[in-house]
Protein backbone atom coordinates (compact mmCIF):
# COMPACT_ATOMS: atom_id res chain seq x y z
CA UNK A 1 0.00 0.00 0.00
CA UNK A 2 2.93 2.22 1.01
CA UNK A 3 4.63 1.65 -1.77
CA UNK A 4 2.00 2.64 -3.91
CA UNK A 5 1.24 6.00 -2.12
CA UNK A 6 5.01 6.70 -2.41
CA UNK A 7 5.08 6.40 -5.88
CA UNK A 8 2.33 8.78 -7.01
CA UNK A 9 3.89 12.03 -6.07
CA UNK A 10 6.76 10.52 -8.47
CA UNK A 11 4.68 10.25 -11.91
CA UNK A 12 2.90 13.61 -10.92
CA UNK A 13 6.75 15.00 -10.81
CA UNK A 14 7.88 13.89 -14.13
CA UNK A 15 4.06 14.28 -16.40
CA UNK A 16 5.15 18.14 -15.82
CA UNK A 17 5.65 17.92 -19.82
CA UNK A 18 3.21 14.86 -20.81
CA UNK A 19 2.53 13.51 -24.64
CA UNK A 20 6.05 11.55 -25.40
CA UNK A 21 5.01 8.88 -27.82
CA UNK A 22 7.18 5.81 -28.29
CA UNK A 23 6.50 3.31 -31.42
CA UNK A 24 8.70 0.05 -31.26
CA UNK A 25 8.89 -2.32 -33.89
CA UNK A 26 5.33 -1.49 -35.21
CA UNK A 27 4.01 -3.64 -37.76
CA UNK A 28 0.73 -4.17 -39.11
CA UNK A 29 -1.09 -6.45 -42.18
CA UNK A 30 -3.86 -6.44 -44.24
CA UNK A 31 -5.36 -9.95 -45.17
CA UNK A 32 -6.23 -10.00 -49.20
CA UNK A 33 -7.39 -12.98 -50.93
CA UNK A 34 -6.46 -15.17 -47.62
CA UNK A 35 -2.95 -13.56 -47.96
CA UNK A 36 -1.34 -11.04 -45.41
CA UNK A 37 0.12 -7.66 -47.25
CA UNK A 38 2.33 -5.80 -45.19
CA UNK A 39 0.91 -2.57 -44.63
CA UNK A 40 3.33 -0.78 -41.92
CA UNK A 41 6.87 -2.82 -41.30
CA UNK A 42 9.54 -2.31 -38.52
CA UNK A 43 8.26 1.12 -37.71
CA UNK A 44 10.68 3.00 -34.61
CA UNK A 45 9.90 6.87 -33.77
CA UNK A 46 10.18 8.51 -30.48
CA UNK A 47 7.70 11.80 -30.40
CA UNK A 48 9.28 13.90 -28.13
CA UNK A 49 6.60 16.05 -25.60
CA UNK A 50 5.05 19.39 -27.74
CA UNK A 51 7.01 18.08 -30.71
CA UNK A 52 5.12 18.78 -34.26
CA UNK A 53 5.95 16.03 -36.23
CA UNK A 54 4.75 16.11 -40.13
CA UNK A 55 4.59 12.52 -41.77
CA UNK A 56 5.55 12.69 -45.67
CA UNK A 57 4.74 10.11 -48.24
CA UNK A 58 2.94 8.99 -50.83
CA UNK A 59 -0.54 7.22 -51.04
CA UNK A 60 -0.13 3.54 -49.76
CA UNK A 61 2.89 4.38 -47.36
CA UNK A 62 0.25 3.60 -44.42
CA UNK A 63 0.76 6.68 -42.98
CA UNK A 64 -3.17 7.32 -42.30
CA UNK A 65 -3.15 3.59 -40.67
CA UNK A 66 -0.10 4.66 -38.51
CA UNK A 67 -2.90 7.11 -37.01
CA UNK A 68 -5.49 4.84 -36.78
CA UNK A 69 -3.63 2.52 -35.08
CA UNK A 70 -1.87 5.45 -32.29
CA UNK A 71 -5.33 6.63 -31.69
CA UNK A 72 -6.93 3.09 -31.03
CA UNK A 73 -9.27 2.45 -33.25
CA UNK A 74 -7.52 -0.38 -34.73
CA UNK A 75 -5.89 -2.91 -32.15
CA UNK A 76 -4.63 -5.52 -34.33
CA UNK A 77 -1.01 -5.03 -34.94
CA UNK A 78 2.46 -6.30 -33.94
CA UNK A 79 4.76 -3.86 -31.62
CA UNK A 80 4.16 -1.55 -29.28
CA UNK A 81 2.98 2.09 -29.03
CA UNK A 82 3.43 3.70 -25.61
CA UNK A 83 2.43 6.99 -24.99
CA UNK A 84 4.38 8.38 -21.78
CA UNK A 85 5.68 4.67 -21.05
CA UNK A 86 2.00 2.98 -21.20
CA UNK A 87 0.74 1.06 -23.54
CA UNK A 88 -1.60 2.61 -25.31
CA UNK A 89 -5.82 0.04 -25.61
CA UNK A 90 -8.15 1.63 -27.32
CA UNK A 91 -9.50 5.06 -27.76
CA UNK A 92 -8.80 7.50 -25.25
CA UNK A 93 -9.61 11.33 -24.62
CA UNK A 94 -5.55 11.79 -24.32
CA UNK A 95 -5.21 11.48 -27.90
CA UNK A 96 -7.35 13.54 -30.11
CA UNK A 97 -7.82 13.29 -34.03
CA UNK A 98 -9.06 15.46 -37.20
CA UNK A 99 -9.61 13.11 -40.02
CA UNK A 100 -9.80 14.79 -43.59
CA UNK A 101 -13.76 14.71 -43.80
CA UNK A 102 -14.62 17.15 -40.45
CA UNK A 103 -16.87 14.22 -39.26
CA UNK A 104 -19.02 16.53 -37.75
CA UNK A 105 -22.43 15.18 -36.51
CA UNK A 106 -24.93 16.97 -38.93
CA UNK A 107 -27.56 17.08 -36.30
CA UNK A 108 -26.04 18.93 -33.91
CA UNK A 109 -24.78 22.50 -33.95
CA UNK A 110 -21.57 23.63 -33.87
CA UNK A 111 -21.35 24.14 -30.41
CA UNK A 112 -23.22 20.36 -29.13
CA UNK A 113 -20.66 18.99 -31.25
CA UNK A 114 -17.54 20.54 -29.27
CA UNK A 115 -19.39 20.20 -26.32
CA UNK A 116 -19.92 16.21 -27.10
CA UNK A 117 -15.83 16.11 -26.31
CA UNK A 118 -16.72 16.96 -22.76
CA UNK A 119 -19.77 14.65 -22.54
CA UNK A 120 -18.13 12.14 -19.77
CA UNK A 121 -15.95 14.53 -18.22
CA UNK A 122 -16.49 15.27 -14.39
CA UNK A 123 -17.01 19.38 -14.35
CA UNK A 124 -19.77 21.72 -13.65
CA UNK A 125 -22.03 23.03 -16.96
CA UNK A 126 -20.59 26.30 -16.71
CA UNK A 127 -16.89 25.10 -16.76
CA UNK A 128 -17.92 23.07 -20.20
CA UNK A 129 -19.78 25.85 -21.36
CA UNK A 130 -16.54 27.98 -20.97
CA UNK A 131 -14.27 25.59 -22.26
CA UNK A 132 -16.51 25.08 -25.29
CA UNK A 133 -16.77 29.18 -25.82
CA UNK A 134 -12.86 29.42 -25.71
CA UNK A 135 -12.36 26.94 -28.46
CA UNK A 136 -14.56 28.25 -30.62
CA UNK A 137 -12.53 31.44 -30.46
CA UNK A 138 -9.56 29.21 -30.58
CA UNK A 139 -10.40 28.43 -34.30
CA UNK A 140 -11.87 31.87 -34.68
CA UNK A 141 -15.60 30.57 -35.17
CA UNK A 142 -17.10 32.94 -32.80
CA UNK A 143 -20.32 33.77 -33.61
CA UNK A 144 -21.14 30.48 -35.54
CA UNK A 145 -22.06 28.24 -32.47
CA UNK A 146 -25.53 27.64 -33.31
CA UNK A 147 -24.49 26.93 -37.07
CA UNK A 148 -25.14 23.16 -38.11
CA UNK A 149 -22.65 22.07 -40.58
CA UNK A 150 -23.99 21.79 -43.68
CA UNK A 151 -24.32 25.76 -43.14
CA UNK A 152 -20.07 25.84 -42.77
CA UNK A 153 -18.13 26.21 -45.56
CA UNK A 154 -15.44 23.48 -46.04
CA UNK A 155 -12.54 25.56 -43.12
CA UNK A 156 -14.84 25.87 -40.94
CA UNK A 157 -16.27 22.90 -40.65
CA UNK A 158 -12.39 22.06 -40.32
CA UNK A 159 -11.63 24.49 -38.27
CA UNK A 160 -14.65 22.81 -36.10
CA UNK A 161 -13.31 19.76 -36.07
CA UNK A 162 -9.59 20.90 -34.73
CA UNK A 163 -11.47 22.47 -31.63
CA UNK A 164 -13.72 19.09 -31.04
CA UNK A 165 -10.18 17.55 -30.86
CA UNK A 166 -8.35 20.22 -28.34
CA UNK A 167 -11.44 20.68 -26.12
CA UNK A 168 -10.46 17.83 -24.00
CA UNK A 169 -6.66 19.27 -23.99
CA UNK A 170 -5.25 15.55 -25.44
CA UNK A 171 -1.49 15.33 -24.89
CA UNK A 172 -1.38 14.24 -28.50
CA UNK A 173 -3.37 15.69 -31.41
CA UNK A 174 -3.43 13.20 -34.70
CA UNK A 175 -4.04 15.52 -38.04
CA UNK A 176 -4.75 13.13 -40.68
CA UNK A 177 -4.27 15.09 -43.96
CA UNK A 178 -6.30 17.69 -41.96
CA UNK A 179 -6.08 20.12 -45.18
CA UNK A 180 -6.34 17.58 -48.23
CA UNK A 181 -9.83 18.26 -49.05
CA UNK A 182 -9.48 21.79 -48.82
CA UNK A 183 -8.99 24.42 -51.34
CA UNK A 184 -5.29 26.45 -51.89
CA UNK A 185 -6.27 29.45 -50.62
CA UNK A 186 -8.51 28.23 -47.23
CA UNK A 187 -5.58 25.85 -46.86
CA UNK A 188 -2.43 28.18 -46.78
CA UNK A 189 -4.93 30.06 -44.44
CA UNK A 190 -5.70 27.09 -42.04
CA UNK A 191 -1.43 26.14 -42.31
CA UNK A 192 -0.92 29.24 -40.44
CA UNK A 193 -4.13 28.74 -38.11
CA UNK A 194 -2.44 25.40 -37.00
CA UNK A 195 0.43 26.57 -36.71
CA UNK A 196 -0.60 29.62 -34.10
CA UNK A 197 -3.23 27.04 -32.04
CA UNK A 198 -0.25 24.97 -31.64
CA UNK A 199 2.21 27.40 -30.77
CA UNK A 200 -0.49 28.61 -28.05
CA UNK A 201 -1.61 25.15 -26.98
CA UNK A 202 1.93 23.38 -27.45
CA UNK A 203 0.69 20.07 -27.40
CA UNK A 204 2.79 16.44 -29.18
CA UNK A 205 0.86 16.97 -32.73
CA UNK A 206 1.52 14.31 -35.29
CA UNK A 207 0.20 15.29 -39.22
CA UNK A 208 -0.03 12.93 -41.97
CA UNK A 209 0.37 14.84 -45.28
CA UNK A 210 1.14 14.55 -48.90
CA UNK A 211 2.08 17.80 -49.28
CA UNK A 212 5.43 19.08 -48.99
CA UNK A 213 5.25 22.32 -48.08
CA UNK A 214 3.09 21.98 -45.48
CA UNK A 215 5.02 19.18 -43.96
CA UNK A 216 8.24 21.59 -44.12
CA UNK A 217 6.16 24.67 -43.00
CA UNK A 218 4.76 23.04 -39.82
CA UNK A 219 6.89 20.11 -38.97
CA UNK A 220 10.11 20.70 -36.26
CA UNK A 221 10.44 16.71 -37.77
CA UNK A 222 9.14 15.60 -41.25
CA UNK A 223 9.05 11.89 -41.21
CA UNK A 224 9.37 10.35 -45.04
CA UNK A 225 7.80 7.31 -45.66
CA UNK A 226 8.15 4.81 -48.20
CA UNK A 227 5.53 2.43 -49.77
CA UNK A 228 4.98 -1.20 -49.65
CA UNK A 229 5.46 -1.42 -47.38
CA UNK A 230 5.07 1.28 -45.60
CA UNK A 231 8.25 2.04 -43.72
CA UNK A 232 10.54 5.32 -42.50
CA UNK A 233 13.32 6.40 -44.93
CA UNK A 234 13.83 9.68 -43.23
CA UNK A 235 13.85 11.47 -40.32
CA UNK A 236 14.53 14.81 -41.28
CA UNK A 237 14.87 17.73 -38.51
CA UNK A 238 13.85 21.25 -39.21
CA UNK A 239 15.37 23.78 -36.76
CA UNK A 240 13.66 26.75 -37.36
CA UNK A 241 11.76 28.36 -34.72
CA UNK A 242 7.87 28.71 -34.98
CA UNK A 243 6.27 30.76 -36.17
CA UNK A 244 7.66 30.23 -39.50
CA UNK A 245 8.44 32.63 -42.44
CA UNK A 246 6.49 30.37 -45.74
CA UNK A 247 9.69 32.18 -48.11
CA UNK A 248 12.08 30.93 -45.95
CA UNK A 249 15.00 29.63 -47.91
CA UNK A 250 16.11 27.06 -45.48
CA UNK A 251 12.68 25.57 -46.38
CA UNK A 252 12.88 25.81 -49.78
CA UNK A 253 16.29 24.23 -49.84
CA UNK A 254 14.37 21.10 -48.07
CA UNK A 255 11.95 21.53 -50.27
CA UNK A 256 13.82 20.70 -52.99
CA UNK A 257 15.89 18.04 -51.77
CA UNK A 258 12.44 16.45 -50.96
CA UNK A 259 11.03 16.75 -54.16
CA UNK A 260 13.91 14.93 -55.87
CA UNK A 261 13.78 12.46 -52.96
CA UNK A 262 10.09 11.44 -53.89
CA UNK A 263 9.42 12.52 -57.55
CA UNK A 264 12.70 11.40 -58.69
CA UNK A 265 15.24 13.41 -61.18
CA UNK B 1 -51.16 31.32 -52.78
CA UNK B 2 -49.49 31.07 -56.19
CA UNK B 3 -51.57 29.48 -59.41
CA UNK B 4 -49.52 26.05 -59.27
CA UNK B 5 -50.50 24.96 -55.51
CA UNK B 6 -53.90 25.08 -57.21
CA UNK B 7 -53.52 22.93 -59.73
CA UNK B 8 -53.97 20.11 -57.08
CA UNK B 9 -57.54 20.85 -56.80
CA UNK B 10 -58.49 20.70 -60.82
CA UNK B 11 -58.66 16.68 -60.56
CA UNK B 12 -61.06 16.57 -57.52
CA UNK B 13 -63.19 19.37 -59.24
CA UNK B 14 -63.40 17.21 -62.65
CA UNK B 15 -64.31 14.29 -60.23
CA UNK B 16 -66.98 16.38 -58.73
CA UNK B 17 -68.44 17.87 -61.90
CA UNK B 18 -68.48 13.97 -63.26
CA UNK B 19 -70.27 12.95 -60.02
CA UNK B 20 -72.79 15.72 -60.50
CA UNK B 21 -73.66 14.81 -64.06
CA UNK B 22 -73.68 11.17 -64.04
CA UNK B 23 -76.30 11.65 -60.44
CA UNK B 24 -78.83 13.58 -63.37
CA UNK B 25 -78.87 10.94 -65.77
CA UNK B 26 -81.41 8.63 -64.79
CA UNK B 27 -83.09 6.83 -61.45
CA UNK B 28 -79.96 4.26 -61.19
CA UNK B 29 -77.72 7.24 -61.55
CA UNK B 30 -79.58 9.33 -58.74
CA UNK B 31 -78.92 6.18 -56.69
CA UNK B 32 -75.53 5.23 -57.42
CA UNK B 33 -74.41 8.56 -57.39
CA UNK B 34 -76.33 10.66 -55.18
CA UNK B 35 -76.53 14.14 -55.65
CA UNK B 36 -74.12 16.71 -54.35
CA UNK B 37 -77.09 18.77 -52.61
CA UNK B 38 -78.35 15.83 -50.93
CA UNK B 39 -74.28 14.64 -49.74
CA UNK B 40 -74.09 18.32 -48.71
CA UNK B 41 -77.58 18.35 -46.57
CA UNK B 42 -76.12 14.81 -44.80
CA UNK B 43 -73.27 16.75 -43.95
CA UNK B 44 -74.61 19.61 -41.92
CA UNK B 45 -77.25 16.75 -40.86
CA UNK B 46 -74.17 14.33 -39.61
CA UNK B 47 -72.23 17.84 -37.99
CA UNK B 48 -76.03 18.93 -36.25
CA UNK B 49 -76.43 15.68 -34.60
CA UNK B 50 -72.66 15.49 -33.62
CA UNK B 51 -72.79 12.12 -34.98
CA UNK B 52 -69.98 12.82 -37.41
CA UNK B 53 -67.52 14.57 -35.06
CA UNK B 54 -67.98 11.61 -32.44
CA UNK B 55 -67.39 8.99 -34.70
CA UNK B 56 -64.44 10.88 -36.26
CA UNK B 57 -62.55 11.03 -33.22
CA UNK B 58 -63.09 7.39 -32.17
CA UNK B 59 -61.46 6.41 -35.10
CA UNK B 60 -58.64 9.55 -34.58
CA UNK B 61 -57.76 8.41 -31.03
CA UNK B 62 -57.60 4.81 -32.02
CA UNK B 63 -55.76 5.96 -35.12
CA UNK B 64 -53.08 8.05 -32.77
CA UNK B 65 -53.05 5.51 -30.06
CA UNK B 66 -51.89 2.34 -32.11
CA UNK B 67 -49.86 4.29 -33.64
CA UNK B 68 -48.08 5.64 -31.10
CA UNK B 69 -47.29 2.30 -29.56
CA UNK B 70 -46.70 1.10 -33.01
CA UNK B 71 -44.02 3.82 -33.24
CA UNK B 72 -42.71 2.82 -29.59
CA UNK B 73 -42.66 -0.63 -29.91
CA UNK B 74 -41.88 -0.94 -33.57
CA UNK B 75 -38.11 1.31 -32.75
CA UNK B 76 -37.59 -0.76 -30.25
CA UNK B 77 -37.69 -3.91 -32.35
CA UNK B 78 -35.88 -2.89 -34.58
CA UNK B 79 -33.20 -1.26 -32.70
CA UNK B 80 -32.87 -4.29 -30.93
CA UNK B 81 -32.73 -6.02 -33.99
CA UNK B 82 -29.93 -4.33 -36.24
CA UNK B 83 -27.38 -3.71 -32.91
CA UNK B 84 -27.53 -7.24 -32.04
CA UNK B 85 -26.75 -10.13 -34.37
CA UNK B 86 -27.91 -12.62 -31.77
CA UNK B 87 -31.32 -11.43 -31.10
CA UNK B 88 -31.72 -10.49 -35.28
CA UNK B 89 -31.03 -14.17 -35.94
CA UNK B 90 -33.57 -15.06 -33.38
CA UNK B 91 -36.76 -12.45 -34.33
CA UNK B 92 -36.38 -12.07 -37.78
CA UNK B 93 -37.55 -15.78 -39.45
CA UNK B 94 -40.67 -14.92 -37.47
CA UNK B 95 -41.11 -11.50 -37.84
CA UNK B 96 -40.85 -11.70 -41.43
CA UNK B 97 -42.99 -14.63 -41.88
CA UNK B 98 -45.73 -12.96 -39.99
CA UNK B 99 -45.23 -9.80 -41.71
CA UNK B 100 -46.62 -12.35 -44.69
CA UNK B 101 -50.06 -12.30 -43.50
CA UNK B 102 -52.22 -9.03 -44.45
CA UNK B 103 -53.75 -7.15 -41.70
CA UNK B 104 -56.78 -8.21 -42.18
CA UNK B 105 -56.11 -11.83 -42.19
CA UNK B 106 -55.61 -11.51 -38.89
CA UNK B 107 -59.04 -10.19 -37.98
CA UNK B 108 -60.73 -13.18 -37.72
CA UNK B 109 -58.01 -14.59 -34.78
CA UNK B 110 -58.22 -11.40 -32.40
CA UNK B 111 -62.17 -11.36 -32.88
CA UNK B 112 -61.88 -14.69 -31.52
CA UNK B 113 -59.42 -13.61 -29.00
CA UNK B 114 -60.68 -9.96 -27.68
CA UNK B 115 -63.35 -10.21 -29.10
CA UNK B 116 -65.25 -7.28 -31.42
CA UNK B 117 -64.42 -4.51 -28.76
CA UNK B 118 -62.26 -1.58 -28.62
CA UNK B 119 -59.12 -3.52 -27.62
CA UNK B 120 -58.85 -5.85 -30.93
CA UNK B 121 -59.48 -2.75 -32.89
CA UNK B 122 -56.77 -1.57 -31.35
CA UNK B 123 -54.27 -4.36 -31.66
CA UNK B 124 -54.70 -4.34 -35.17
CA UNK B 125 -53.71 -0.83 -35.84
CA UNK B 126 -51.05 -0.83 -33.65
CA UNK B 127 -49.63 -4.03 -35.33
CA UNK B 128 -50.19 -2.35 -38.57
CA UNK B 129 -47.86 0.45 -37.34
CA UNK B 130 -45.72 -1.82 -36.07
CA UNK B 131 -44.07 -3.25 -39.24
CA UNK B 132 -42.98 -0.36 -40.87
CA UNK B 133 -41.30 1.20 -37.84
CA UNK B 134 -39.44 -2.18 -37.44
CA UNK B 135 -38.68 -2.28 -41.06
CA UNK B 136 -37.30 1.30 -41.13
CA UNK B 137 -35.81 1.24 -37.71
CA UNK B 138 -33.72 -1.88 -38.56
CA UNK B 139 -32.49 -0.30 -42.17
CA UNK B 140 -31.43 2.84 -41.01
CA UNK B 141 -29.92 1.96 -38.47
CA UNK B 142 -27.92 -0.51 -40.43
CA UNK B 143 -26.98 2.11 -42.75
CA UNK B 144 -25.11 4.51 -40.04
CA UNK B 145 -22.08 5.59 -41.64
CA UNK B 146 -19.03 4.09 -39.82
CA UNK B 147 -17.43 6.91 -40.00
CA UNK B 148 -19.93 8.93 -37.67
CA UNK B 149 -19.44 5.43 -35.27
CA UNK B 150 -15.73 5.88 -35.46
CA UNK B 151 -15.89 9.28 -34.71
CA UNK B 152 -18.21 8.72 -31.56
CA UNK B 153 -15.46 5.99 -30.19
CA UNK B 154 -12.83 8.21 -30.75
CA UNK B 155 -14.90 10.32 -28.37
CA UNK B 156 -15.45 7.92 -25.92
CA UNK B 157 -18.64 7.81 -25.80
CA UNK B 158 -20.30 4.86 -23.76
CA UNK B 159 -22.58 2.48 -25.80
CA UNK B 160 -25.72 4.26 -24.39
CA UNK B 161 -24.42 7.51 -25.46
CA UNK B 162 -23.83 6.30 -28.74
CA UNK B 163 -27.40 4.84 -28.95
CA UNK B 164 -28.91 7.97 -27.98
CA UNK B 165 -26.76 10.74 -29.18
CA UNK B 166 -25.52 9.56 -32.68
CA UNK B 167 -26.93 6.13 -34.02
CA UNK B 168 -30.39 6.99 -33.19
CA UNK B 169 -30.02 10.61 -34.31
CA UNK B 170 -28.43 9.18 -37.47
CA UNK B 171 -31.09 7.10 -38.59
CA UNK B 172 -33.84 9.66 -37.89
CA UNK B 173 -34.62 10.66 -41.48
CA UNK B 174 -35.63 6.70 -41.88
CA UNK B 175 -36.96 6.51 -38.98
CA UNK B 176 -39.61 9.52 -40.04
CA UNK B 177 -40.22 8.03 -43.35
CA UNK B 178 -40.91 4.62 -41.25
CA UNK B 179 -44.00 6.67 -39.28
CA UNK B 180 -45.12 8.41 -42.35
CA UNK B 181 -46.27 4.88 -43.50
CA UNK B 182 -47.06 3.83 -40.23
CA UNK B 183 -49.68 6.34 -40.15
CA UNK B 184 -51.36 5.88 -43.48
CA UNK B 185 -51.34 2.05 -42.22
CA UNK B 186 -52.31 2.85 -39.14
CA UNK B 187 -55.50 4.87 -40.60
CA UNK B 188 -56.53 2.70 -43.24
CA UNK B 189 -56.77 -0.82 -40.41
CA UNK B 190 -58.64 1.83 -38.11
CA UNK B 191 -61.58 2.33 -40.53
CA UNK B 192 -60.72 -0.88 -42.00
CA UNK B 193 -61.16 -2.83 -38.71
CA UNK B 194 -64.54 -0.80 -37.72
CA UNK B 195 -65.77 -2.41 -40.92
CA UNK B 196 -65.18 -5.66 -40.01
CA UNK B 197 -65.79 -5.44 -35.83
CA UNK B 198 -68.48 -3.00 -36.28
CA UNK B 199 -69.15 -2.19 -32.67
CA UNK B 200 -68.84 1.01 -30.40
CA UNK B 201 -67.83 4.31 -32.45
CA UNK B 202 -66.03 5.23 -35.42
CA UNK B 203 -66.08 5.74 -39.34
CA UNK B 204 -66.00 2.66 -40.38
CA UNK B 205 -69.23 1.73 -38.12
CA UNK B 206 -71.17 4.78 -39.05
CA UNK B 207 -70.38 3.80 -42.86
CA UNK B 208 -71.75 0.18 -42.13
CA UNK B 209 -74.84 1.55 -40.77
CA UNK B 210 -75.59 4.15 -43.24
CA UNK B 211 -75.00 1.04 -45.77
CA UNK B 212 -77.80 -1.22 -43.82
CA UNK B 213 -80.02 1.62 -44.04
CA UNK B 214 -79.43 2.51 -47.80
CA UNK B 215 -78.32 6.05 -46.75
CA UNK B 216 -75.78 6.55 -49.54
CA UNK B 217 -75.15 10.15 -49.05
CA UNK B 218 -73.62 9.30 -45.40
CA UNK B 219 -71.57 6.58 -47.13
CA UNK B 220 -70.12 9.29 -49.29
CA UNK B 221 -69.43 11.78 -46.64
CA UNK B 222 -67.55 8.98 -44.72
CA UNK B 223 -65.16 8.51 -47.49
CA UNK B 224 -64.98 12.06 -47.81
CA UNK B 225 -63.80 12.53 -43.98
CA UNK B 226 -61.53 9.82 -43.95
CA UNK B 227 -59.78 10.88 -46.98
CA UNK B 228 -59.39 14.57 -45.78
CA UNK B 229 -58.26 13.18 -42.10
CA UNK B 230 -55.73 11.10 -43.61
CA UNK B 231 -54.65 13.74 -46.10
CA UNK B 232 -54.22 16.41 -43.11
CA UNK B 233 -52.67 14.02 -40.61
CA UNK B 234 -49.98 13.18 -43.11
CA UNK B 235 -49.58 16.63 -43.55
CA UNK B 236 -49.01 17.67 -39.88
CA UNK B 237 -46.75 14.68 -40.17
CA UNK B 238 -44.30 16.31 -42.64
CA UNK B 239 -44.69 19.79 -40.79
CA UNK B 240 -43.14 17.85 -37.81
CA UNK B 241 -40.83 15.82 -39.84
CA UNK B 242 -39.74 18.89 -41.47
CA UNK B 243 -38.84 20.75 -37.76
CA UNK B 244 -37.21 17.57 -36.48
CA UNK B 245 -34.66 17.14 -39.33
CA UNK B 246 -33.55 20.64 -39.97
CA UNK B 247 -30.30 20.20 -39.49
CA UNK B 248 -30.37 18.41 -43.17
CA UNK B 249 -29.66 20.52 -45.93
CA UNK B 250 -32.25 21.93 -48.14
CA UNK B 251 -32.55 19.66 -51.27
Amino acid sequence: MNAIAHALPTTAATSASTGALTIRGLSKAYPLKGKPVPVLEGIDLDIQPGEFVSILGASGCGKSTLLRLIVGLDQDYQGQILLDRQPVHGPGLERGIVFQDHRLFPWMTLQQNIALALKNHEMPATQKDRLVAEHIALVGLSGYEQAYPHQLSGGMAQRAAIARALVNKPKVLLLDEPLGALDALTRVRLQQELQRIWVQERCTVIMVTHDIEEALYLGDRVIVMDAHPGRIREDLRIDLPHPRERDSQVLHGYKQRLLGELVGH
Amino acid sequence: MKLHDLRGLVLPLLLLGAWEYASRQDAAGAFAFVPLTQVGSAWVELLGSGELLINLWASLVRTCTGLAVGIVGGIGLGALMALSAPANRLIAPLFHALRQVPMLGWIPLIALWLGNGESAKLLIVSLAALYPMVLNTFESLRQVEGQHREAARVLMLSRWQQLWLILLPAALPGIAAGVLQALAFAWVTSVGSELFLSSGAGLGSLMMNAEAAARMEIIVVCVLCIGLSGYLMSWLCTLLTRRLLRWRPNR
